[in-house]
């Protein structure tokens, strides 16, 4: 069985700033695999060591994503071999340039897939979309929101989980599944998987064209925070903190 | 200019059309799963699905009704089925969906990146697809015929075959429906003093929800009650930021709260600037001396 699986590689955002004009500061952001990116990960490298089977990780991103830490990072996670777009007018790409990329990379290099997994959505745009467009570009099927995934035959059988209810779907294959965080908790590498990820073998390439965008960025500016009273006490003064709380309870 | 809503539930229907009214003179109406309601758009589809068909299956059906409308926008609420079903309409129209949008200035709209740290202004260059909730509208009225033409049901080619279905009950306090929130970080130094922010919650009819490293870093709440990016968003009358430093990162999930009510230790804490009432002490005098006196 093969098995492919969309990684996002985008800024830490714990250690995005804002700077004084509202703007993003990233410098002192490291690039990291997109937080439920990792579970889709885990939950692939799973279902091929069940059923006997490869993945390879794909992806479209910034130039910044050809980091030997992150790439190593993907790779130390039972992943088999890394294929990777970078160009930095993916940063902001709209979900069908997304896919479109995406697409290029699974018909040239992993065009026999039996399976795609996404994540549930990238950190930066968390659109939950690509899985979508991905899905449509390569003309297979498409499910969401899956928590538990079964390959049964030419199927895989998922457990989908929505506010209210858990659906049973049989899938046929070839497909694109995204999963939910839960769907696998994702593994911690150790120094052995780490020191073999750089062994395996992973390639960087740059778009063949201009990407095709069907969304105009027009500016990326952190909000303005609703202004405050900024009534502040000292640990003395808790009668009249107190007394201030209970009014603004009332 | 005409907009079609694409809804699943009940309050979506009436709202994303109460909503579209606002943008477009002509709305119209399509559901997939259960009858559309009338009399709140100009015209209703009801896109038939069989009984125990999933619903990602109907796609023809709306896209049928997307070519023979020819609408200038979609309105999609953010369900995952509607994700699929809308997402497939927009990928054959050549466009992306546009999601969780939060406010209209014309074609450009506006949505989260980065959960929140920052707005992205965007416009989509072809085809208009958005995802979007009722809060980007103002409250208004849905007004509409009784007119509803049924879509037959067209299986696709490679068909979802839904085997079963179960109910799940709801886990924990839903604390976007909270009027008070009490929000516990890294000023605890144990997780069984996270008692005295329950005591705290009790006593104020508020539930405990939590800044990220205390469901990640440590494991004292459960990952889906922290608050800030990649988490929650709310917006309650009030909310108490207990041993929380007022990181950006969590400050946008409560940037929305009527009253920001902050403990901390440390003056120079960035929560200070972000709140309508603080203290400086340490929370475990503060919050039991704070109980005592509500």
């Amino acid at each position: 069985m093969k098995i492919v699986v969309a990684v996002k590689v985008v800024a830490d955002d714990q250690d995005i700033f804002v700077s004084g004009d509202r703007s993003l500061d990233y410098s002192k952001a490291r690039q990291i695999i997109s937080t439920y990116d990792t579970n889709a990960i885990e939950a692939a490298a799973q279902l091929a060591a069940d059923n006997d089977g490869t993945v390879v990780a794909i992806s479209a991103s910034t130039t910044k994503a050809d980091d030997t830490k992150v790439k190593k990072d993907i790779l130390s996670r039972g992943i088999d071999e890394l294929f990777m777009v970078a160009d930095d007018s993916l940063e902001t790409a709209d979900s069908y340039a997304t896919a479109q990329v995406l697409k290029g990379i699974v018909d040239a290099n992993a065009s026999d897939y039996d399976l795609i997994l996404c994540g549930d959505g990238s950190a930066d745009l968390y659109a939950g979309q690509v899985d979508v467009q991905l899905a449509a570009a390569l003309d297979v099927p498409v499910i969401n929101e899956v928590t538990g995934l079964k390959v049964e035959g030419d199927k895989v059988v998922v457990e989908r989980t929505l506010e209210d209810e858990v659906e049973e779907i049989e899938v046929p294959l070839p497909a694109v599944i995204s999963v939910s965080p839960n769907v696998a908790t994702p593994r911690i590498p150790g120094m052995r998987e780490i020191l073999a990820a750089g062994k395996k073998p992973s390639s960087v390439e740059g778009l063949a064209g201009a990407l095709e965008t069907k969304v105009e960025v027009e500016d990326i500016k952190a909000p303005e925070m609703t202004p405050r009273k900024n009534e502040i006490f000292a640990e003395g003064d808790i009668d009249a903190f107190a007394a201030a709380v209970a009014e603004a309870l009332k | 200019m005409k907009a079609l809503v694409l809804a699943e539930s009940l309050d979506g229907q009436r709202d994303l059309c109460a909503g579209a009214r606002q943008i477009a003179d002509e709305v119209v109406l399509a559901v997939v799963k259960g009858a559309p309601q009338t009399g709140i758009a100009d015209k209703a589809y009801d896109v038939e699905l069989p009984e125990g068909e999933a619903a990602e299956n109907a796609v023809a059906g709306v896209q049928a009704v997307y070519d023979a409308e020819q609408p200038d926008v979609v309105l999609i609420e953010p369900t995952p089925r509607n994700k699929i079903l809308g997402g497939m309409v927009a990928a054959k129209a050549g466009a992306s969906v546009i999601s969780d949008v939060a406010s209209f200035d014309g074609d450009t709209v506006t949505n989260m990146y980065f959960g929140g740290l920052a707005e992205m202004k965007q416009k989509a260059t072809g085809a208009k697809f958005y995802t979007v909730a009722a809060t980007a509208f103002q409250p208004g009225e849905a007004t509409g015929t009784d007119t509803v033409e049924t879509i037959a049901y067209t299986a696709p080619a490679k068909a979802l075959v839904l085997k079963g279905t179960k109910e799940v009950p709801r886990e924990g306090a839903d604390l976007t429906k909270c009027d008070v929130v009490i929000g516990a970080g890294r000023g605890f130094a144990e997780e069984a003093d996270l008692q005295m922010a329950r005591d705290l919650a009790a006593k104020v009819g508020g539930e405990l929800g939590c800044s990220r490293p205390l469901a990640e870093n440590v494991d004292w709440m459960p990952r889906n009650l922290y608050i800030g990016v990649s988490g929650l968003n709310l917006a309650p009358k009030a909310y108490f930021a207990l041993g929380i430093s007022g990181q950006m990162q969590h400050m946008v999930g409560v940037t929305n709260a009527e009253t920001i009510i902050a403990v901390n230790k440390d003056q120079n804490a960035p929560i200070f600037k972000q709140a309508d009432y603080g203290i400086v002490g340490d929370l475990y005098k503060v919050i039991p001396a704070l109980i005592e006196k509500l």
